[in-house]
């Protein structure tokens, strides 16, 4: 499954359309789908959020793998951001000292079986697995 | 599709999906609770993390009244919970 979509946040809609659309046509487990649908949320939003030096469209790429999926966010014309460096969370601060600043990108490094970044060309990559034998 | 709304008793209630798009929704009606909060999430279906910043703001805007309190959260919600360390902000009740 291949999808491009708008740097707009109503795109979200779209993205877990064709998300479930793409597990019903490959029989993959349905409980595996709000993983996948977090994972590509907030890998997304990162995009639209961080990348603000372009306007071109961001490339969704899913493909069966094993009982799985392989997910891959592509963004073009983009500087150099790799999501899989981020600060960690600290989960036991109380509530005074918590933000939400960087908990998306924690989350999905706790949620995904394997999480990659690659930049060339000033193509940002990001591709994770989920539910892996 | 995501709908909040608050009942006569001040239970605010959650369905649908709570994502980067819908939080702005959420947190309109949030900001509006007062004293201790009760929130139902029996009909919520999924949370991000931009749903759960919208919890975060108003535990804390709430913390000296009681913060906010969780009913109704299905295993899979509760599971980000306990992955961003939410379950230990507040009381959360399974649905």
């Amino acid at each position: 499954m291949r999808l491009e979509v708008k740097r707009e946040l109503s795109e979200l809609k779209r993205i877990v359309a064709a998300t479930a659309a793409f597990f019903a046509e490959h029989g993959i487990d349905a409980r595996l789908r709000n993983v996948v649908d977090l994972a590509t949320e907030e890998l997304y939003v990162n995009m639209v959020l961080h990348n603000t030096e372009t306007t071109a469209d961001i490339r969704l790429e899913m493909r069966p793998l094993g009982a799985g999926v392989e997910v891959s966010l592509t963004d073009f014309d983009v500087d150099r951001f790799d999501p899989t460096r981020f600060q960690p969370v600290d989960i036991d601060a109380p509530a005074e000292e918590r933000t939400s600043g960087g908990l998306g990108l924690f989350l999905v490094s706790k949620m995904v079986d394997a999480m990659t970044y690659q930049y060339r060309e000033r193509q940002s990559k990001m591709t994770f697995q989920v539910g892996q034998d | 599709m995501f709908s909040v709304d608050q009942n006569d008793e001040g239970v605010v209630r959650l369905s649908g999906r709570l994502d980067a798009a819908s939080a702005r929704e959420a947190e309109r009606v949030l900001d509006e609770a007062a004293g201790e909060c009760v929130i139902d999430m029996t009909e919520l279906e999924y949370i991000s993390s931009a749903g759960l910043g919208v919890l975060l703001r108003t535990h804390k805007r709430l913390l000296s009244d009681g913060g906010i309190r969780l009913v109704g959260v299905s295993p899979h919600i509760r599971d980000i919970f306990k992955y961003s360390g939410f379950d230990k902000l507040f009381p959360i009740e399974a649905a």
